[in-house]
Formats: structure tokens, sequence, C-alpha cells
């Protein structure tokens, strides 16, 4: 018995679907659409608190997410040492994910005003740190017990940029880049008994995790995903991979809302047979 | 050492270590402050011991499906530990610098990069196909959903403010009036939860934390 219509709209294949998908995520890299991306107070806050902070001021970046998430967190962690850099502040970097130096060393490349800062003066990246949570809350109360030195094997204590700096209350601000809960170790073990503002750089799925701390005051800014990046280096005036990336999230989420739509079509006309 | 005096020993230091962080956390006392220090230097210490044990761990049950031949599974098992012992063996030989080395450098900025890359983005494939499949309107609360869904996707990209400017407000509405305070809630609850486990834990009748199989009472 043929199918009708209504039928078959709810069996697309898939592949059809991952195909439809590749093509139209294809058109915008041969035509940029290029529309416009208004700025969230989410993110303006971030920007704000990023400039905010005054030369020599120490910021750490913790980098938690590894090159799965370059595409979601790297263009807001790029946009934010652009920003950084022209406040001339110190940026301490450490990672709690193996791939984390991947991270870093793609911030430095793409961020070219690196090259005018002196390493170990005005940044410094110490490398990885074990035991999650634990790990962060002892970063808190004493930095040199869990680094003894950055990720060369410089001592450090033979690094400028850590002279004075040992403990949650000499820094600034914290950003805090990841793909899971690490956020919350900064907000219970930095911000609530240190008070040291936390700001979020994350993927898009954390960002409904986030927003009660951030709409209670708990984070001082927070980037959602691709799109807080192109917020963020629209602010910054730059724009780069997240404002590119802009044109896949609109062609792919209008493929997503098409196919419920007919999916639901196809259901709510064929509801009364079954 | 006897079976329970082995248990009651492990319950001791639990509950020494929970007392000495909570009294550290909320009182400060300088000489608690420091011992709650120096165990939390044990903890990230024994935590970067746990990776080489998971190591050793990986390499060995790899290392007996490629012995056994396990159909199917040994060759991927043989292509890991391959790659495993290679990574190792160049890290090593610039212990200082790992990525001074050209080919170590390689196998990360390519092979493993685009590798990672490629596996998340390989999720919006998936996504667009379960949404198609599993997003059905079959009662109110599914329906709802939908809508909400669908306003708050129209919210997050650009072009649902090109195709009517009140659509990011809607969507908004739906994220700031629906989802903060549901996720407020949750965040709340699953605190409470944390605390009754941890409190339960601390007094010895939630047996789970410590690897015993049947919970407390």
């Amino acid at each position: 018995m043929s199918q009708s219509i209504w039928n078959k709209l709810q069996m697309i294949d898939r592949r059809i679907i991952y195909w439809i998908l590749f093509i139209i995520l294809m058109i915008p890299f041969i035509r940029p659409l290029g529309l416009p991306v208004s700025i969230t107070d989410q993110t303006k806050d971030l920007y704000n608190g990023l400039r905010s902070v005054k030369e020599g001021e120490a910021v750490v970046i913790n980098i938690s997410s590894g090159v799965s998430a370059w595409a979601e967190c790297l263009p807001s962690l790029v946009a934010s040492v652009k920003v950084l850099n022209q406040q001339k502040a110190k940026i301490i970097f450490w990672t709690s994910f193996v791939d984390g130096q991947l991270t870093y060393e793609a911030i430095i490349n793409k961020v070219p005003t690196m090259k005018d800062r002196v390493y170990g003066t005005d940044y410094v990246y110490l490398g990885y740190y074990a035991g999650a949570e634990t790990g962060v809350a002892q970063l808190a109360k004493d930095i040199r017990s869990v680094f003894t030195s950055d990720y060369k094997g410089t001592p450090i204590d033979q690094l400028p940029i850590m002279k004075n700096i040992n403990k949650a209350e000499d820094i600034k601000i914290v950003l805090s880049s990841d793909t899971g809960d690490v956020c919350d170790y900064y907000i219970r073990q930095w911000r609530v008994p240190f008070g040291t503002p936390v700001a979020e750089i994350g993927i898009a799925m954390n960002y409904s995790a986030y927003q009660p701390h951030y709409k209670a005051g708990i984070l001082f800014g927070l980037s959602n995903g691709s799109r807080g990046g192109a917020e963020l280096e629209k602010l910054v005036g730059e724009l780069g991979d997240a404002t590119t990336t802009m044109d896949a999230i609109n062609s792919s989420h209008l493929l997503v809302i098409a196919c419920i739509i007919l999916a639901n079509l196809g259901y709510l006309a064929t509801r009364g047979q079954k | 050492m006897s079976e329970v005096l082995r248990k009651e020993v492990v319950y001791l230091i639990t509950a020494i270590v929970a007392l000495t962080m909570i009294v550290d956390y909320f009182f400060g006392i300088q000489q608690i402050t420091d011992a709650a220090s120096m165990i939390r230097t044990w903890a990230v210490v024994i935590s970067a011991m746990a990776l080489a044990l998971g190591t050793v761990n990986l390499m060995r049950s790899h290392g007996n499906i490629v012995r056994k031949r396990v159909p199917g599974r040994w060759f991927y098992s043989g292509v890991l530990i391959f790659f495993f012992v290679l990574t190792t063996l160049l890290g090593l030989l610039n212990i200082n610098d790992p990525s001074s080395n050209p080919i170590y450098k390689w196998l990360f900025d390519y092979p493993y990069t685009s590798l990672g890359q490629t596996l998340y983005a390989i999720t919006g494939f998936y996504i667009a196909s379960a949404a198609y499949r599993a997003f059905r309107a079959r009662n109110i609360d599914a329906a709802l959903l939908l809508i909400a869904g669908i306003f708050v996707l129209l919210k997050n990209a650009p072009i649902g403010e090109v195709i009517w400017s009140q659509l990011p407000v809607i969507g908004g509405w739906f994220n700031d009036i629906g989802q903060v305070p549901a996720m407020r809630t949750f965040l709340i609850t699953a605190a409470f939860g944390l605390l009754t486990y941890g409190f339960r834990t601390l007094i010895g009748r939630e047996r789970g934390f410590y690897g015993e199989v049947g919970g407390g009472a």
C-alpha cells in the first residue's frame, strides 16, 4: 500500500537530513549572509568587566575546554585576551584539561598583540593542575602549592608576573572557559569565599546552567557559545571566527525548526488514523 | 586488620577530613586552615598520581584485547597503544618543552585537533536528525515544550531577529521567566540533596561513597 505524503513526511531518511544540513552549512562559506548580531546584556557585562581591569592587575584564565570546544569557546577567549592586552593586564593561564595547552597556544597564535607582550612578565602559562574542585580550592589559598613552576619548568618565583601573586585576593578577575561544571568550582571556591569576580566563557549548552548565577550577580558576565563570541568580537571591533560561524548557526537552526515542523505536520495529519 | 576495623578507619579518615574542610571554610582558624591546605595539596598530588594509574589501567585493558585478538576490537586497541607509546616517547625526548619536537607538535596540531573538532561537529548532524524524529507534539506539554524550544532557537540565531524583531523578545521571555527559575530551583534542590548526602556520608549512613553496595539506612 502506498503511503500518504503525511506518512512520508514523518519518515524522511536521516541520510537525506544529513546531506541537506551539509549543503546548507556550505552555502554561507560560498556566500556569507553576514546578518547583524545584537549584543546581549551578559556579553556586554563581560566586556565591561574586562574593560574595568587596570594596568598591571592580574587576571586568571582557566582553560577547561579542549580542541573540541574551539568553535564555541575559542573566539570569546581570543576576544577577551585582546581586551586584556589593551588594558595591559597581567594574564595567568592555567588548565584542568589534558589538551588545554593546545587552546592556550591557539589563543597566543590568534591574538596579534601577544607578540608585543613579554612572556613571564605580562603573561604566563602555568600548565595543568589535577584535583578538580580540590585543586581549584587550593589555588585560591596558595597558588605555589599547586604550581611550583610554569609549563616550561621555570620556577614560579623567577617569573616577574607572579611577584606578589599567590592567592585569590591577588587576582582581579577569573575567566573560566569550560564545557562542563568547572566554573562552579570557581564560584564556590573563589567567588563566594573571597569575592573574586568570575565570568564564564562556555559552550551554548552551559548557558542555561549558568544563567541563574549571572542573574543573581554571582557571575559578572557570561559568554554563550559561538553567539557570545560573535557578540564579543563585535564589541572589540575585530570580527573573527565566531562571526563567520553565525551564518552556519542561522542555517542549521532554521533546518532544525523546519524538520520539527514537517515531522509534526505529518504526525498531526495522521494521528487520527492510528 | 579485620574487615570491620578497616571500614571504621576509612569512615574515621573521611569524617576528620570533612570536618577539617568545613571548619576551614566557615571559621578560618589558622591551625585548621594550615591542615586543610596540606590535605588539599595531598589531594592534588593523589589526583595527579591517579592519572598515571589510569594510564597503566588503560594499557593493561587494551593490551589484553590485543593479546586475545578480540574480534572487531583488537585492531583499534593496537592503534591506541601504538599512538600512546609514540606520543609518550616523543614527549620524553623533549621533556622540558615537548611541543618543540616537530613530530609531537604535528600529532597534536593536525590529527588530534582535527579529529577532536570533527567528533564534536558531527553531533550537530545527530541533533538535526534526532530533532526530526523525536520532537512530536503528542500532548499539550510536549507541544508547549516544542513551541518554547523553537522561540529560544530563533532567539539564539541572529536570523530570528531578521525574521521578526519580537522573536528574540519572546525567546528571552521563555528563557528568563521559564528557564531561569526552573534551573534555579533545580540548583538549590540539588545543593540541599548534596548537603544531605554529605551529612549521611559523614555519619556513615551512606555507604555508596565507600564503595559498598546497598547504600545506608
